[in-house]
This record gives structure tokens, C-alpha cells and sequence, in this order.
């Protein structure tokens, strides 16, 4: 079952996404990438229905890039969800929606502040400062409730990540095996290890 | 005199009147002798007692019928789903924590529900799912329990006890009762924790949590959790936990009952308001830290924009 | 489940003397889970008109954008602003226009209207999720909780209530209101609406 994470620290942004790619009882990939990079310094972590989500997360991803070609300012992350969030909302009636649960995170380089916004697949949106995907929320949030640090540094917001990651690794039935973390700050995005 | 003719005769006219007797009486399998020390439960010679059981083809689904609310919201047996509630050994002894909401749909029917069934004053059970199954059968396990301990002049077993009901619920699996308590006592071998539900599991173990709001609770709970807690640390991560599971599930909140199983027995330690604990922490209790357990009111005032240090003119 | 308790929240509007008081409760749900409790559900349309939602959270924000659009609009066309009335029937046309395949969401509405006399006058309206429109005079309640609200509302509230009186009464509604109802709560939002300024306070409620 798919699991993402995502929380913010002092000026970055992490989010965690299991690399799982599974189809009925079969795992058919274990190293799937399910974090993309939208703009030097916004990423969205994607799950849900196989097919919708890669197709509207490349849908997302070439019109964010679109606009920074025609407005030569990259779309700052508040505008960013909200895109985002109208483009799902007005799949939702169509004859075909798209089924996918995004975490959205980025850096605004103007305020100087990370931000964090959980969207799921009806186009609803909340912005937080963490969030969770799938079954693992229901263990991973009370955890985040009691631990979370805004002003966290890099390496304690990432303690705090592993600490979620093993509570799901300990309690949850069909719990993936392995994660892809990647950071987004004022110096743009990259991945950890773990 | 003549009482083999008594006895044994068919036809002799005090046979006759038995029989009549027979087909007037109430068809009853509890007689008022029952309810008194004549009655020898367990005891085969007077037939083990049995549960009337409704007087329909299947009594399965009958009862599934009235209970079952996600076919039908407007049954007539209201089963409390939501729910949390913990308990967790440790050096210390036993530490069993519950939230105090009964939800009706969301309708919130009551914040004030004694989750915690005191069976005796050395073994506790939890009520999670069918309030009226959870409390009937382990008041039942405790005259089992008291019962154990006049016949073999020693107090039952934390295993033995909660076997006993375990069994018992087996009985009628599939009948539809709703229930998921852990029976937490201290005996011979120290503190322990068993997990019995209406399914027919049996579990022992060192920590559970049961309910909607378990997995919140789990969250909280095995991230803390050492067997050398002191007691206070104990009750404090006890709290902690059925804070956290009230906080983010809608069916679980209202109080927090904590109870502390020694050696000696429980004891009541305290009820304490989810509220409360969110704004002010849980007051001045030992192993209290002082600070507020919630979220916003813990990182009140900080920020995670780290905007550039001003370079000095 | 129904869809209008999937996300959970509850609104509930007053009139006073000369004022309107409009809130929300903060919750963001998915089903029992609670996923944010900073989620507003009523918004300023103008400076003396504000208006409420409850139902589903995507409908609600998806409607939020749509009715900035259309008021603005009227506001383009018309060069001023939009009274209450007007504004309480392009609520329920804008419902309607989706008759069959509604938004998810009830319409509370809040203002202010400006008398022939220069005087300001209260205003509340709410709507069901296809706009049918139901003018009442002392208050109006939508959500999971609006049982309990109809309930607490028709015990406290009395007539021309001053705006600190009115303050405290649907404070008390809706924060004993949601007490009972498991799907709204986690603390409130109110805005006090009279003709020179608008109040808005935040209220620490229940947060289970």
C-alpha cells in the first residue's frame, strides 16, 4: 500500500514517498520514483490510481514549466497548489478523473518560507506543516503531532522522517519496504539517503 | 418408603402428575435456583447454563440485520465502534489507558463512558466495540475469577482468566457479539497483558491498542515505549497516547481514564480532559512535564522561514 | 457515509441589532480522520457581505473562486457593490445551475444592506445544495452539527442582540453545538460584521 510523508523544518521542505510499484499480490518494481520536481524549488510527491498518476503528474509538471518559460518567474508554491488543485478539481466531474493524492512542497524565494500543502484526488486542499498519504497516516500523524519541530534542523526533521518510516514498518500490515526522501530549500531540490 | 416406585414407575398416579408438570412448566433453562449458590456454574450436574437464543430460523444473520450499520444506519442495536484503548506492561506493572466517547453515527452520545471494566481488584479489562457484550461478559469472568479462587484457594492467573472468557466468546462466534478488550492483571509470573476479541483471538503480548482510534495511539506509543519506564514516565506516555488518538479521531475523546495494575492491584490514578491536556498539558501530576500536549500551543511562535541573515552595513 | 459528512464542518449565521455574526468550526476530515484544523469555510465577499459553506471541502473552495469571479463581475458591470439579496439569489442560480450533478455544499450568507434611508440593515440567508433559499430572521445553521446547532440557537438566541452580545451567543452555539457532533469542532472561527468595521476572532474549542 502506498505511503507518503511530508514535513517542513527551518527553510526546507522534506518529502518521502515509498518506491513501491505493485499490481494485486505482485511487486513489480521496487524502485519506483514517486517524487517529481516541478521548478528549481517545488516537489510533489504523487500515489493513487496507476496510469492517472504519472499522466497528470507530467500534465502538472509541463504546465508549471510553461509558465516559467512565458512569464520567466518560476510559479511560487502557494500559486503552485492552487493550480494544482483547480486542474483536479475540474477533472472531477469530467467523464474521467484523475485518482491521485499529491503532497506538494516547496521553497518560496520571495518570503523566504517553506510550505507544505496536502491535496487529494476530489481537489481538496489544506495547507500544513506535515502531512501523510495513505494508510501510513493513521499511524504516522499522532507520531508527527508529538515530534515535529518547525525550526527543526535538516538532520532532526530527517530523525524525525525515520521515525514515522519505522512506526509504519512496525505496525502496518503490507508495509513497503523501502522510501525515496528528497529535500527542497533555498538551494533548490535534491535526494537524501536515508 | 416406596421409593423406587417413586423413581422409576411411569404409570403410578405421582409419575402422571410429573408429567403434566413437565409440559406446563416454563420451558426454562434458568431456574430460580440458578442465581444462587445452588446453582454450581460449571458444575455439569445441573447442565451448563445456556443463552436464549432468539427463536428465528438463523440467529446470525438476524442479528446482523439489527446491527449492522453500514447496511443501515437506522438499526436498532447501536454497536460503539469508536473507540480507543490501550494497555502496554512494563517494569512497573501494567499501565491500561481509554478514551470516554460513545458515538452514535456522529451524533457524540456521551464523553463520560467507563471504558475500563474493574473485574476484580487485581485484574482490569478494556471495552472496545459492543458496550453491553464488553461489560455483561467480563462482570461473567468475574464470578468465573472469584470462583477459581475458592476451588483451587489461590487467585486465577492473568492467562487463565482471560482463557476463560476467550473461550466463552468462541462459543458464540459468528453470533454476532463485538468485542475487543485486553484482560491486564499482575500474577505469579509479573505484569501481564492479553488481547481477547469476539473473533475468538487470544494474544499476549506487551502492548496493544484497540479501537478507531488505535493506530493514532500506536503512533505515540511505540515511539515511547521501554520496558524500564518509571511509573511516572509510564502514565505520562499512557496519556500521551489517548491524547494523540482523540486529537485526530473524530469517535475518540471527551477524557482520558489511566489506571496503574502493581502487584497489590489497580489503582485509579485520574481522568484527565483531552482539551485541557491540549491547552494546559495534564496539570500538576508526577511525570507531567508541564507542557502543553497539542500541537499549535507546543510550537507556538515558531516559524520555519529562515529568511537571509541581514549582512551587517 | 453521505458525501456532505465526508470532509465534516458546520457554519452557522445571526442577525443582531444593526450587525450579522457568521463562523465556522476549523476542522479539514477524512471521514474520522483529521487532516488540518486551520480550515476556514467562510470568506469575505465584500466588505459588508460574507459568506459561509459547509459540505465538501473540494466543492467549497472550487465555489470560493467561482463566486469571486461572479461578483466581481457584477461589480464590473454594475460599478457597485453587490447588496446581500442580490447576492443570496446568484448563490442559489449558481446551485441550480448544476441541478443535476450538484456541488456538495450548503450556503450560509451574512451581511449588511444599505436602506433607502442610508441605514444598515441585517441580513442572513441559507440555501440547501441545488439554491433553494431560506430567509429566516433570527439565524440559520448548515453541517454535520446543524441539528445540534438548530438546538442551541433556538435556546439562546433572542432579538437585537448588541454586536459583544451577539458575539457571545454564537460563540456559545457553536462551540456547544459542535461539541456533540463528532465530525465538526477542533475550534472556531467568528466574524462579526457591522457597518463601519468587521471583528474577527478565533476560538480555542474542543480539539478532539
Amino acid at each position: 500500500m502506498e505511503c507518503s510523508f511530508a514535513l517542513t523544518g527551518k527553510g526546507y521542505v522534506l518529502i518521502a514517498a515509498d518506491t513501491t510499484a505493485a499490481r494485486s499480490i505482485v511487486k513489480m518494481k521496487a524502485d519506483e520514483d514517486k517524487i517529481k520536481s516541478l521548478g528549481p524549488h517545488l516537489l510533489m510527491a504523487y500515489s493513487g490510481e496507476p496510469g492517472d498518476t504519472v499522466q497528470f503528474a507530467e500534465y502538472v509538471e509541463r504546465n508549471i514549466r510553461l509558465y516559467q518559460i512565458r512569464n520567466l518567474y518560476p510559479l511560487r508554491p502557494a500559486s503552485a497548489a492552487s493550480w494544482v488543485r483547480r486542474a483536479l478539481a475540474d477533472s472531477l466531474r469530467s467523464r474521467s478523473p484523475y485518482s491521485v493524492n499529491l503532497l506538494l512542497g516547496g521553497y518560496d524565494t520571495a518570503t523566504h518560507a517553506p510550505s507544505l500543502y496536502w491535496i487529494d484526488y476530489l481537489g481538496t486542499q489544506a495547507e500544513v506543516p506535515f502531512a501523510c498519504h495513505g494508510y501510513g497516516s493513521y499511524f504516522a500523524l499522532s507520531l508527527l503531532d508529538r515530534y515535529h519541530d518547525p525550526e527543526a534542523s535538516l538532520e532532526e526533521g530527517l530523525a524525525t522522517l525515520r521515525r514515522c518510516i519505522d512506526e509504519v514498518a512496525k505496525r502496518l500490515v503490507v508495509a513497503p519496504g523501502k522510501y525515496k526522501v528528497k529535500v527542497v530549500d533555498k538551494d533548490g531540490v535534491r535526494e537524501i539517503e536515508l | 418408603m416406596n421409593t423406587f416406585v417413586n423413581q422409576f414407575s411411569t404409570s403410578s398416579a405421582l409419575s402422571v402428575i410429573k408429567k403434566a408438570q413437565a409440559v406446563t412448566d416454563d420451558d426454562e433453562e434458568f431456574s430460580d435456583a440458578a442465581w444462587g449458590s445452588e446453582a454450581g456454574f460449571g458444575s455439569l450436574a445441573k447442565g451448563v447454563p445456556s443463552f436464549s437464543v432468539p427463536a428465528v430460523q438463523d440467529p446470525t444473520s438476524f442479528l446482523r440485520l439489527h446491527t449492522d450499520d453500514h447496511a443501515d444506519p437506522n438499526c436498532r442495536i447501536k454497536i460503539q465502534h469508536g473507540t480507543t484503548t490501550l494497555a502496554f506492561r512494563f517494569q512497573g506493572g501494567v499501565i491500561v489507558a481509554v478514551d470516554s466517547r460513545a458515538t452514535a453515527g456522529s451524533y457524540i452520545a456521551s464523553g463520560t463512558v467507563k471504558k475500563v471494566i474493574e473485574i476484580n481488584p487485581y485484574l482490569l479489562g478494556t471495552m472496545a466495540g459492543g458496550a453491553a457484550d464488553c461489560q455483561y461478559w467480563e462482570t461473567y469472568l468475574g464470578i468465573q475469577c472469584r470462583l477459581h479462587e475458592l476451588r483451587n484457594r489461590e487467585r486465577i492467573s492473568v492467562a487463565a482468566a482471560s482463557k476463560y472468557l476467550s473461550n466463552l466468546v468462541y462459543g458464540y462466534k459468528g453470533m454476532g457479539l463485538s468485542m475487543g478488550t485486553m484482560i491486564c492483571g499482575w500474577d505469579k509470573t509479573g505484569p501481564a497483558v492479553f488481547y481477547v476479541d469476539s473473533d475468538g483471538s487470544r494474544l499476549k503480548g506487551d502492548l496493544f491498542s484497540v479501537g478507531s482510534g488505535s493506530t493514532f495511539a500506536y503512533g505515540v506509543l511505540d515511539q515511547g515505549y521501554r520496558w524500564d519506564l518509571t511509573d511516572e514516565e509510564a502514565q505520562e506516555l499512557g496519556r500521551r497516547s489517548i491524547y494523540a488518538a482523540g486529537h485526530r479521531d473524530a469517535f475518540s475523546g471527551n477524557t482520558c481514564n489511566l489506571y496503574h495494575v502493581k502487584e497489590d492491584g489497580w489503582r485509579f490514578i485520574g481522568n484527565y480532559d483531552i482539551t485541557k491536556m491540549h491547552y494546559d498539558g495534564p496539570g500538576d501530576v508526577p511525570g507531567s512535564t508541564k507542557v502543553a500536549y497539542g500541537y499549535d500551543v507546543r510550537v507556538e511562535g515558531r516559524t520555519s522561514s529562515n529568511p537571509p541573515v541581514a549582512a551587517a552595513a | 457515509m453521505s458525501i456532505m459528512e465526508y470532509n465534516g464542518g458546520s457554519v452557522i449565521a445571526m442577525v443582531g441589532k444593526g450587525c450579522v455574526a457568521i463562523g465556522s468550526d476549523l476542522r479539514l476530515g477524512n471521514q474520522a480522520l483529521t487532516v488540518a484544523t486551520n480550515f476556514e469555510k467562510v470568506f469575505p465577499v465584500t466588505d459588508r457581505i460574507y459568506l459561509g459553506m459547509s459540505g465538501l471541502a473540494t466543492d467549497v473552495a472550487t465555489l470560493r473562486e467561482q463566486f469571486r469571479f461572479r461578483v466581481n463581475m457584477y461589480q464590473i458591470k454594475e460599478e457597485r457593490d453587490i447588496e446581500p439579496e442580490a447576492f443570496a439569489h446568484l448563490v442559489s442560480s449558481t446551485l441550480y445551475e448544476r441541478r443535476f450533478g450538484p456541488y456538495f455544499i450548503e450556503p450560509v450568507i451574512g451581511g449588511l444592506w444599505k436602506t433607502q434611508g442610508g441605514e444598515y440593515k441585517p441580513y442572513i440567508a441559507a440555501a440547501d445544495l441545488i439554491g433553494c433559499l431560506n430567509f429566516a430572521k433570527d439565524f440559520v445553521v448548515a453541517g454535520t452539527a446543524s441539528e445540534k446547532l438548530f438546538g442551541v440557537a433556538e435556546g439562546l438566541w433572542e432579538p437585537d442582540l448588541e454586536p459583544e452580545d451577539l458575539f457571545e451567543t454564537i460563540s456559545q452555539t457553536l462551540m456547544n453545538g459542535v461539541d456533540r457532533d463528532a465530525y465538526s469542532g477542533w475550534g472556531a472561527i467568528i466574524h462579526i460584521v457591522t457597518p463601519d468595521k468587521v471583528v474577527t476572532r478565533t476560538l480555542k474549542g474542543r480539539m478532539d
